[in-house]
């Protein structure tokens, strides 16, 4: 269970104005907004990768920003992050960044061959062929197999929990249907708790049991996809009628 | 009128506050830097003393900064040697005894363009690229990827460097002042006649043995300087690529700076 509470976040002005939100175990959520409402700054928090000037998150009871440094260990490795561009690191190869996304004292733990084969499961698991692939460097990769090896290097330590930060961005709609199934079957296949920041409303209220949707900072609405489609709050209404304007042209641009 | 109104007596005049104004600025960006930079040095320490830094890694460090190095502070040095000869026996040649280019040419190899130009040299080769490599690696969210997967990039990225520059700077500028010298030497020889016997008669003659030592210590303190700033600066970058040339650029203008600032402080501290 993810829990924020009152997160606060100012860079020059404020970003985030005391966020307050309930993920539960098991659920797969999606967080909406238009661009700079604090959407990836709030998910940032959940790791302490960005420090709230205010307010804490809390996962499974346990608080990220004041539990000290062994908590925020213990959380990071039951937490797997895909970032929005891959973040996958350029000096490493695939294998090499996999390996990463295992936690140190299980690394210690185990064999090379151990470790090549939970790779190997982890780029099976997001549709790569790892034969082909596992030597070669981040920059000898599409933006789609990077995007897959980010999520696999996020999946590798078998997660409690997965935060998505704009998973599909930069995707051609073909590639974007295919992560979006993917998102979905992970989260089935690894019974994770998902959390998913994303501009493709359409794909996150079919995918999600819940929905929000956060404006200037604050929460403006959270409820599951229905009730979403079915606000009556105009800003709800007109952020959900851009976005499938937005997705309509996305198709058209295939056709 | 001015009586009835309280804020006409305490506001500051236009010309005062216009001085004023840049230098709470700076004084205020230099307290940033400074906090920073402790606190950047603190997570360094406590990496070291909890032995959580890979001597593998380490040893890489030292290899790129310090191997990697070698040619081009040999060029520098051995050009700074044969310049200081030839303006030394410019300036001597008539006026004074030619053994003495030997002690000219060593002392000011040794005091200061030994350890100053191996590490001018080693802000553009070194400190820049580290400055360019974190920045990159924080606008792409790699930092953050680190942390995300319970790795701190102190411990990988920066603890490493700084050990790495503080053993590899002395022994580059022990190179900078042997070639220097040799380099001084035989172009004093060539130019001015002046027998390597005399060269070094003249070297000793005003030679203390803690001039080595001095030089080697400007080194240890250029080999600290020049990883922390970089680090610290790639570490703040944001912006995307105009971001990282920015830093970078501003990078090597600190270390540079400060690298002067401290060899002025060397000689009222250590001679």
């Amino acid at each position: 269970m993810i829990e924020y509470k009152g997160v606060y976040k100012a860079f020059d002005e404020p970003v985030l104005s005391g966020v307050d939100l309930r993920v539960e175990s098991g659920e797969m959520f999606a967080l909406f907004g238009p661009s700079g409402t604090g959407k990836s700054v709030l998910l940032k928090t959940t790791l302490a990768l960005i420090v709230p000037d205010r307010g804490d998150v809390c996962i499974d009871n346990q608080s990220v920003h004041f539990g000290g440094r062994g908590t925020l260990a213990r959380i990071r490795e039951k937490v797997g992050y895909v970032f929005q561009y891959a973040a996958l690191f350029d000096s490493l190869n695939v294998f090499e960044n996999i390996r990463m996304g295992l936690p140190e004292a299980t690394l210690k733990r185990m064999t090379e061959k151990e470790v090549a084969h939970k790779a190997w499961e982890a780029l099976e698991l997001v549709n790569l062929e790892p034969r082909m692939i596992l030597s070669k460097l981040p920059a000898e990769l599409s933006g789609g197999m990077k995007k897959r090896v980010g999520i696999a290097r996020a999946i590798v330590g078998r997660p409690e929990i997965l935060l998505w930060d704009e998973p599909t961005t930069g995707l051609d709609p073909v590639n974007t249907a295919a992560v979006e199934r993917l998102i979905t079957q992970l989260s089935e296949e690894l019974q994770v708790t998902s959390l998913l920041v994303t501009h493709d409303v359409e794909g996150g209220l079919e995918m999600c049991d819940r929905v929000a949707m956060l404006e200037g900072g604050r929460l403006r609405f959270c409820g599951t996809p229905e009730e979403f489609k079915n606000s009556d709050d105009p800003v709800v209404q007109a952020f959900e009628n851009r976005a499938a304007a937005y997705a309509a042209i996305d198709v058209l641009d295939v056709r | 009128m001015n009586g009835n109104n309280p804020s006409a007596n305490t506001a500051m005049p236009v010309p005062l506050q216009a001085v004023l104004a840049p230098v709470g600025r700076v004084a205020h960006t230099v307290a940033v830097h400074a906090g920073e930079i402790a606190i950047l040095l603190w997570k360094v320490g406590r990496a070291y003393t909890e032995f959580r830094v890979s001597v593998r890694e380490i040893a890489r460090q030292v290899y790129i900064i310090g191997v990697q190095s070698i040619p081009i502070v040999i060029v520098t040095a051995g050009l700074a040697g044969i310049v200081t000869s030839q303006q030394g026996g410019y300036q001597f040649t008539g006026s004074i005894p030619l053994y003495v280019m030997g002690s000219v040419v060593t002392q000011s190899i040794v005091l200061e363009m030994g350890p100053v130009l191996t590490a001018i040299v080693l802000v553009g080769r070194v400190g820049a690229r580290i400055t360019a490599e974190l920045g990159t690696m924080k606008v792409s969210e790699q930092i953050d990827a680190l942390y995300s997967v319970g790795r701190d990039p102190i411990e990988m990225l920066a603890a490493p460097r700084i050990l790495a520059g503080i053993i590899a700077l002395p022994l580059l500028v022990g190179i900078a002042n042997l070639f220097g010298i040799l380099a001084g030497m035989y172009t004093a020889e060539l130019t001015m006649g002046l027998g390597q016997e005399s060269f070094f008669y003249g070297a000793r003659l005003f030679w203390h043995s803690w001039d080595l030592l001095y030089s080697l210590l400007k080194g240890v303190a250029f080999g600290f300087v020049i990883p922390t700033i970089a680090i610290h600066m790639g570490l703040r970058t944001g912006g995307g690529a105009a971001g990282v040339g920015l830093q970078t650029t501003q990078s090597v203008m600190f270390m540079t700076l400060t690298i002067l600032i401290v060899d002025a402080m060397f000689p009222p501290l250590f001679l």
